[in-house]
């Protein structure tokens, strides 16, 4: 190393403070070191070995012996039916239940920011559903739609809509049951998104209202042209988890329909539970949760660069 | 205080029609609940339906209370989950100054990594994690429930965390580092508590995301003192019998702690601390 | 620590006030004195050993931990180096499943016996598992002997001992004696003449909440003990000892229009397939069914549960079959079985052969109403004066078959159950659903 005669030699002090006070670079590492360091021990070797078990015929039952089959489950999962009906299911909650959450949210939040004298019984409120354990509120919602011992059913008895001696069978018409449990996903996740929602309302500036409104602006176009724009970071926030976790969505129709009526609600998520848990085919339980994974991956590209960018 | 004009401002009634729909939407599965946990089992398959309890009475919540030892998944529910919070914020606190703020390269690359692993179902992941964790000998602790939540809150907690700092203009640092504060002294004082709202939204979403979790629970603290909550309620169940009064009350019990807790900080969360954003 | 201390005085209050209606089910029942002694096995002096730690994982409320707590510690003064922890974590066959899949996959140690349902041996051993027994207790042929015989095919796989029962369990058919008694009606002995018995009691009744017939339609497993009942009850068999498929359609698809049939008759509610093993019992319970098929356990909750209206007034008689057919009913029962990476192999597989033991399994009769697995022990008086029912019992298990073994049993149950519900919720006709259940089977059991 050759020395260069103007640079004065490095001192003591001058590297303490490269310690206290590092460059950006420096900096940056540390901070996000302990974050990957727990990603690496927790979940790096298990997607590692997932995404190793998807090239093997892995089923436990029987005593098989593992064996390579390289791109076989791909190809089987392309000729699956039962991958097909459960991703067409899968999409269909996702397409329902984000916008529907997100409205329901947006609604929710915007009434929560209110004057009202007591504030708190409407914000516990929003944030009562999350309250309940997720695996709980699947079955308190498949009783609801109980057939005989249903809310649902009393209700619109009660209120003369529905004939006593024929009520509604919610849960064993496919139509139906798709809808209850997307209501249920909605019920519990809005509150989710208004909370993201909420804390961003509460990082707009007033001074923009105030201004809109002395320039005459309706409330409706202050909605508009202020609240929605300055929302949009949060809103895709909260959209690409609720994106994420309508896809993985597993407990509610589990636990309200089993996939039933036949397999009329069966999400991916289920049959990739079903395949590794009951038949014990850990293979292709691998391969399915692969392409799950490349599903999320491809729907979310486009809201992940949109926040990236946004830096 | 509020951020936006209201729509009704003369239309009081409105606003309070508003304000009881949310209220129905959020209360009226855990007042349901309530009933249910002071009816008992023959009363629910009476039809039709009874809303009030014929004969209201506590005896579902003893036999909650002495079927399991309810206060104790109680309590380890709320040392892991306010375990993971802390953990998950700080991690991803971190991580999230970085992205949001620092001169990265791939800062792209490096998000997008963190969000795609929660892409995997868990339950394909089980299996290694519990290899992992007990290699590590840290079955059946409290850590070895932590340390999975956090990575599983690190995705949404990152992602919370650099929108909302990235909402704050720069200058506000630099400001405060030109008066001499470090970069990690200009977080502390300055970007922190800007992003407050954002700080106690990954809170609470971390916190419930670990009050909620089941598989995990499941298999990694199987044993009966260090069970948490949504496990442990599944206990009341038979093979055949599923008993909704007693499961309602246990339910019950879930649930008190946790609206308390929403009860008391949601005001921090709403807007206690930053007057509805930033001045100009 | 405050929290510890506050735990145990609520534990304290609350263990004083739940005392009495927990329990009250032990009281109701006359115990036999001589159950109260220790029951006897066949002594072997036990040699003073290192101590072991045995931990058994048996299922929730429905196994009857209490029980089996009281034969942990019976053996446990007969040997004592032995301590026996039991955890009863996984409260039904599914959440069992969940975390067995989990700790087996990973072939953790750190439990030694595990209480399983009658389908999973063939599935559990077949992936490795569990232990062979054979080695530790003997030959099939002489350790399996006294068992009733759908177990010894169920637990014994290719020669090798994969468990052995616990006790026995059976879907029985349960029906108001007083109501068929009050209008006359002659005890059914096929489903047909079940129709009109119950057609009888309901138009006379004239109550609109009371159901002729109840059974399971939802997706769980006591559907296909629905899709195999009258299936079994005309001759046939979904596979044969090798193993392979021998789905007779046409019996298959008159089985599933036969439940349709009483559906349409008004016998069976119109939403059958929402109908799982709890509501069946509950609704029997609160007195609102005439007949219902149900496993074994129900009988104790009829009679012994605060708020039931039933008490007395039940009786169990053989399930009916087709018309032209034979009575056939469902087995259940739960098994012991070691595990394959215990460190206390010899040690789990004598206490395993203590559990399955006769007297263990007087016990288990005695005073929790759990079917015996020994033909003989159901007229054994002692039992008898315990459990009176048992005597009807017993006609009916002999009648027993298990469902289809197979190392698969995962895949076979999907496809039977889920077809089921949806051919009972009208989704499927019964011809679309044995096509379905039989290539689903094909695919698995070739």
């Amino acid at each position: 190393m050759s020395v260069n005669a103007t640079a004065p030699p490095p001192r003591w002090s001058d590297r303490l403070d490269r310690w206290r006070d590092p460059d950006e670079r420096t900096l940056a590492l540390l901070l996000l070191a302990p974050a990957f360091l727990l990603l690496a021990l927790i979940v790096v070797y298990p997607i590692g070995k997932l995404i190793f078990n998807s090239f093997f015929d892995m089923r436990l039952s029987g005593g098989r012996v593992p064996r390579f089959v390289g791109f076989e489950n791909y190809l089987l999962v392309f000729a699956d039916v039962d991958f097909w009906n459960a991703t067409k299911n899968t999409v269909l909650i996702t397409l329902i239940t984000v916008p529907g959450a997100l409205v329901v949210g947006l609604g929710l939040a915007l009434l929560a920011n209110m004057p009202f004298r007591r504030q708190w019984p409407v914000r516990l409120a929003l944030l009562l559903p999350w309250a309940l354990p997720l695996s709980f509120a699947g079955l308190i919602f498949a009783w609801f739609f109980h057939t005989d011992y249903g809310v649902a059913n009393d209700v619109l008895r009660r209120l003369g809509l529905a004939d006593a001696g024929e009520p509604k069978m919610w849960l064993l018409q496919p139509g139906w049951a798709m809808a209850a449990i997307c209501l249920t996903i909605i019920w519990k996740t809005s509150s989710f998104m208004a909370l993201i929602l909420l804390a961003g309302l509460q990082m707009i500036p007033r001074s923009l209202y105030e201004a809109a409104e002395v320039d005459g602006a309706s409330r409706w176009q202050q909605f508009w042209q202020i609240t929605v724009p300055m929302l949009m970071p949060s809103i895709v926030v909260a959209l690409i988890f609720r994106t994420i976790s309508a896809l993985q969505t597993f407990d509610i129709p589990y636990t309200m329909t089993r996939g039933g009526p036949g397999n009329a609600t069966e999400t991916l998520a289920m049959l990739i539970h079903k395949t590794t848990i009951d038949y014990l085919d850990v293979g292709y339980g691998s391969t399915l949760a692969v392409c799950m994974f490349v599903l999320s991956l491809v729907i979310t590209a486009v809201y992940l660069k949109r926040v990236g960018n946004a830096a | 205080m509020r951020a936006i004009p209201s729509f009704t401002d003369n239309g009081r009634g409105l606003r309070l029609l508003a304000a009881a729909i949310v209220v129905i939407n959020g209360f009226f599965p855990a007042v349901w609940i309530l009933l249910t946990s002071l009816k008992s089992e023959a009363e629910l398959v009476s039809t039709p339906i009874t809303w009030w309890p014929e004969a209201a009475s506590l005896d579902n919540y003893v036999r909650a209370f002495t079927d399991q030892p309810l206060l104790r998944y109680l309590a380890n529910s709320v040392i892991v989950a306010a375990g993971a919070t802390v953990s998950s914020l700080i991690i991803s606190g971190l991580a999230s100054y970085a992205i949001a703020r620092l001169n990265l390269r791939r800062r792209q690359l490096n998000l997008t990594c963190i969000v795609a692993s929660s892409m995997f179902p868990l339950v394909t992941l089980l299996v290694p994690i519990f290899e992992t964790l007990r290699s590590l000998g840290l079955l059946n602790t409290y850590i070895a429930l932590v340390l999975p939540y956090t990575v599983l809150n690190l995705p949404v907690c990152t992602l919370v965390l650099v929108s909302f700092f990235q909402g704050i203009p720069r200058d506000l640092e630099n400001a405060a580092m030109i008066d001499g504060c470090t970069r990690m002294g200009a977080l502390w004082r300055v970007v922190l508590p800007l992003a407050a709202p954002g700080v106690f939204t990954a809170g609470i979403l971390a916190f419930v995301n670990a009050w909620d979790e089941f598989l995990l629970a499941l298999s990694l603290n199987s044993s009966p003192d260090m069970r948490t909550l949504p496990v442990g309620i599944t206990l009341y169940q038979g093979e055949f019998t599923f008993p909704w009064p007693v499961i309602s009350a246990a339910l019950i019990v879930a649930i008190v702690p946790v609206a308390l807790l929403i009860a008391l900080f949601q005001e921090r969360v709403v807007g206690g601390l930053t007057q509805g954003g930033l001045k100009g | 620590m405050r929290r510890a201390h506050f735990v145990g005085s609520l534990a304290a209050l609350a263990a004083t006030l739940a005392t009495a209606p927990q329990r009250a089910l032990a009281q109701a029942r006359p115990i036999a004195p001589s159950t109260a002694t220790a029951p006897s096995t066949p002594s072997k002096p036990s040699t003073p050993s290192r101590p072991v730690k045995l931990r058994v994982f048996a299922g929730g409320a429905n196994q009857r931990p209490d029980l089996m707590r009281l034969l942990f510690a019976e053996y446990s003064r007969q040997h004592p180096h032995v301590s026996i922890e039991a955890e009863s974590g996984g409260a039904t066959s599914d959440l069992q499943r969940q975390y067995l899949s989990t700790v087996l996959n990973a072939r953790d140690p750190a439990i030694d016996i595990y209480l399983i349902d009658i389908v999973n041996p063939a599935q559990y051993f077949g992936a490795g598992w569990l232990e062979p027994l054979n080695a530790y207790l003997g030959p099939p042929e002489q350790v399996m002997k006294d068992y009733l015989p759908a177990y010894q095919r169920s637990n014994v796989i290719g020669g090798q001992i994969a468990a052995l029962p616990a006790f026995a369990d059976a879907m029985l058919m349960y029906y108001r004696r007083d109501l068929l008694e009050k209008h006359g009606v002659p005890l059914p002995r096929t489903w047909g003449e079940l129709a009109t018995a119950a057609r009888r009691v309901l138009d006379a009744e004239r109550d609109p909440a009371l159901q002729g017939l109840s059974i399971q339609g939802a997706p769980i497993e006591g559907a296909v003990c629905t899709f195999l009942l009258p299936y079994w009850s005309q001759g046939f068999e979904v596979s044969d000892a090798a193993g392979r498929l021998t789905l007779n359609r046409e019996a298959a698809a008159r089985g599933l229009q036969q439940w349709l049939s009483l559906v349409d008759a008004g016998v069976v509610k119109r939403n059958v397939a929402e109908v799982k093993t709890p509501d069946t019992v509950n609704e029997f319970k609160a007195g609102k069914v005439v007949f219902g098929i149900g496993w074994g356990f129900a009988w104790d909750r009829f009679a012994s549960d605060p708020d039931s209206r039933v008490r007395g007034k039940v009786g169990v008689m053989p399930v009916p079959a087709m018309a032209g057919g034979r009575s056939v009913t469902c087995l259940g029962g739960w098994q012991w079985a070691v595990s394959a990476f215990s460190r206390h192999k010899a040690e789990a597989a004598q206490l395993v052969k203590f559990l399955s033991s006769r007297p263990s399994s007087r016990l288990l009769a005695t005073r929790g109403a759990l079917l015996p697995h020994t033909l003989d022990i159901y007229t054994d008086p002692e039992v008898l004066a315990a459990v009176p029912w048992f005597r009807d019992a017993a006609a009916v298990i002999e009648g027993g078959r298990s469902r289809p073994a197979s190392a698969d049993y995962g895949q076979v149950s999907d496809a039977i159950r889920t077809t089921t519900s949806a051919v009972l919720a009208r989704t499927k006709t019964p011809e679309q659903g044995v096509a379905t259940i039989a290539s689903r089977l094909a695919r698995v059991m070739r």
